[in-house]
């Protein structure tokens, strides 16, 4: 756990005020609504949340990879290597993606090319980006293919994905992202379309890798218990907002929005028994019709007045550590003073 | 113990597969080879293991949706496998089914109350008034509001969908219900849901359950008794508690271990798991766990154990617990989560 949010360390990654909308049936509605957020190197940042919650279009804005037809981003900054991404142009923007900072999809079936051999795409970033030799690329892809672990790496490097099994798709897709040695992995749900055996795999591989280089990584999952496998700091979204931000230990020991606590009070273990399921009422509101205020709020136990009317800010607990909340209740407000001051 | 509601035997399963270009070849897939097992009133039974393994095709060969190739299936004391079509009506109204992907399993063009009244109107059991109002009972028991029959599928969330697929199971009052993976796709907080209305079900109508699923967290809270499956071929069979405190099988062991928990305190390096599920279509030799297994002796190469009865409740398929092999390393069992 490095230097978690401390500000003396320069972050890899910085991204202010980031908000990402999309337009349906004429309005611009936001799907990710002003986070914000520093990536540490090294360090393994993990954005859970539920479908919805704008945590894979964190990643896709922060490449640039929404579509510009019905998609905006904006933000204050989103730095990285003292430039701006979020208003480099298109041909900067291309020299970054897949060099400095590369993405993992979940469907390593659909983000392979059928018809060209895996060493060649493992190759293909290397030729572009560093302008290696043909030679010279197939000597460090083959190396790349042996780091994770694909077993015979040589023999197999000429052989088309659909000889591969899903476990196997997945390491020659992080071969890919690992290729230009980037300072930063974007993990889409990396693991969830595999079996957790071969779960299991990927998750050590890439804490292998973190050790091994100083890589930093921002994990995005459903999945409470990969987080709690992997994660250094974990931010949880809902609808858009990061409702919590805290590092692993402190957010699984003190979950202190209720959105947090009652997600992990719905997730049966396998490690304990559990008598009575958590089950949070109702379903995420859909992105056109979103309420005012706290967006939890409807399906939120703790909900008062405040929280249907004015969404509160994310601010650090008081107790120390990194911990922030975006809860009126469970926050530190003073809410007797907001109180007379929204009756003003 | 009483009479079990459903009984299998012997239950095989083969798929013929052309495989291979240019010169294609009819292999066999042994997707389901000898497995046996018992359900009682009012139980939860789990099929659990990785894709691949067998444990839909179990479901659907039970309900015969698919024909078994051998074994015995008795519903009731009845014969499924024997049952002419007449008597097969008779006993899907039941057994029936609820799918992963409830979406594809309603029809789009079909109001969601036309389709739920469909299979009453079918067994001829009611009228169309009738059926309608039942209809309506229904969905307000699942959770969703009375007058939603007149929408279409597409009108509705997944957990809504799945409500829908579990509304659709309950329409015939069946005694048993064949779950496959019904909370798989779902997200964490509507899957908590579909989980505590199953439960709630299943405590009120006193339904059997034959639970399929790869995740263990589900499995635990939801089932009583389990058997862990590996291509094709049952490896334990044993009460919840005691397979989950005290597995037996390595492969069980393994599949535990790579299950991930929501406690960042219990992190492991998962150094133990290796290997992939092999292809059905050409299993190892012996003991198909064994170029997995951290315990592989010679004999497992070589012979596929027997089934064995470590107790009265639990059984296993693994040469460890053979005469006078004391199982397990008890440090094994024990490295355990909690």
């Amino acid at each position: 756990m490095i230097h978690p949010g401390n500000p003396r360390v320069e972050p890899v990654l910085d991204v202010s005020n980031l908000t990402t909308s999309f337009r349906i049936g004429g309005e611009w509605h936001a799907a990710v609504r002003g986070i914000s957020f520093a990536l540490q190197p090294n360090e393994t940042l993990a954005l859970v949340g539920e479908s919805g919650c704008g945590k894979s279009m964190t990643a896709l804005s922060i490449l640039g990879l929404v579509p510009k037809t019905n998609g905006r981003v904006e933000a204050d900054h989103i730095r990285y290597e003292g430039k701006d991404l979020s208003r480099l142009p298109d041909e900067e923007m291309r020299k970054i993606r897949g060099n400095g900072i590369s993405m993992i999809f979940q469907e390593p079936m659909t983000s392979l090319n059928p018809v060209l051999p895996v060493g060649f795409q493992v190759m293909e970033a290397l030729r572009y980006h560093q302008k290696m030799s043909r030679g010279d690329g197939e000597k460090r892809a083959l190396e790349l293919l042996e780091l994770v672990k694909i077993p015979s790496a040589k023999s197999r490097f000429k052989e088309y994905p659909h000889q591969f099994s899903g476990g196997m798709r997945q390491r020659v897709m992080i071969a890919m992202a690992l290729a230009c040695r980037p300072k930063v992995i974007l993990a889409d749900e990396p693991t969830t379309a595999l079996d957790v055996t071969i779960q299991a795999q990927i998750l050590s591989l890439l804490n292998e890798l973190k050790a091994e280089t100083d890589m930093s990584m921002i994990f995005i999952t459903h999945n409470l218990g990969v987080v709690a496998a992997l994660a250094d700091r974990v931010a949880v979204m809902y609808a858009g907002d990061i409702v919590e931000i805290a590092s692993v230990n402190d957010l699984f020991a003190r979950p202190t929005h209720p959105y947090t606590e009652a997600l992990l009070r719905s997730v049966p273990r396998s490690d304990r028994d559990t008598k009575t399921l958590y089950s949070i009422p109702g379903a995420v509101p859909p992105l056109t019709r979103m309420p005012e205020g706290c967006r939890f709020a409807a399906r939120c136990e703790l909900a008062i007045d405040i929280c249907r009317r004015q969404n509160p800010p994310l601010e650090t607990l008081p107790a120390g550590g990194a911990h922030s909340v975006r809860c009126w209740v469970r926050g530190d407000h003073d809410l007797t003073a907001m109180k007379e001051h929204a009756d003003v | 113990m009483s009479e079990p509601l459903l009984s299998v035997k012997n239950l095989k399963k083969f798929f013929q597969v052309r495989k291979g270009f240019p010169n294609p070849k009819t292999v066999t897939v042994r997707a389901l080879d000898g497995i046996s097992f018992e359900v009682q009133r009012g139980q939860a039974f789990a099929l659990v293991g990785e894709s691949g393994c067998g444990k839909s095709t179990a479901g659907r060969t039970i309900l015969r949706l698919l024909e078994p190739d051998e074994g015995t299936i008795e519903f009731d004391g009845q014969d499924i496998g024997k049952a002419d079509a007449k008597q097969m009506r008779a006993l899907r109204k039941r057994a029936q089914i609820i799918f992963q992907d409830p979406f594809s399993s309603l029809n789009p063009r079909m109001r969601v109350g036309t389709a739920l009244a469909e299979p009453l109107l079918v067994h001829g059991l009611m009228g169309k008034k009738e059926a309608d109002e039942r209809v309506r009972d229904l969905l307000e028991e699942v959770g969703l509001p009375r007058d939603a029959g007149v929408r279409f599928p597409h009108e509705f969330s997944g957990g809504q969908r799945q409500r829908l697929g579990i509304a659709r199971a309950l329409t015939l009052n069946p005694e048993l219900i064949i779950a496959d993976e019904p909370v798989s796709a779902l997200d964490v907080s509507i899957q908590s849901q579909i989980l505590t209305l199953l439960r709630d079900l299943q405590q009120r109508l006193n339904l059997s359950f034959i639970f399929i699923s790869h995740d263990l967290g589900v499995v635990r809270y939801f089932c009583q008794v389990m058997a862990v499956m590996y291509l094709g071929k049952i490896i334990e069979k044993g009460p919840v508690p005691k397979i989950f405190d005290e597995p037996l099988h390595p492969y069980t062991v393994m599949l535990r271990d790579a299950s991930p928990v929501p406690d960042p305190t219990a992190r492991k390096a998962f150094e133990r798991i290796e290997g992939e599920v092999p292809s059905a279509v050409n299993p190892p030799s012996g003991c198909h766990f064994h170029p997995r297994c951290p315990h592989v002796m010679d004999v497992c190469r070589k012979v596929y154990p027997d089934f064995i009865a470590v107790d009265a409740e639990r059984s296993v398929a693994c040469h460890l617990y053979a005469d006078g092999r004391g199982g397990l390393p008890v440090a094994e069992t024990a490295a355990a989560i909690g």
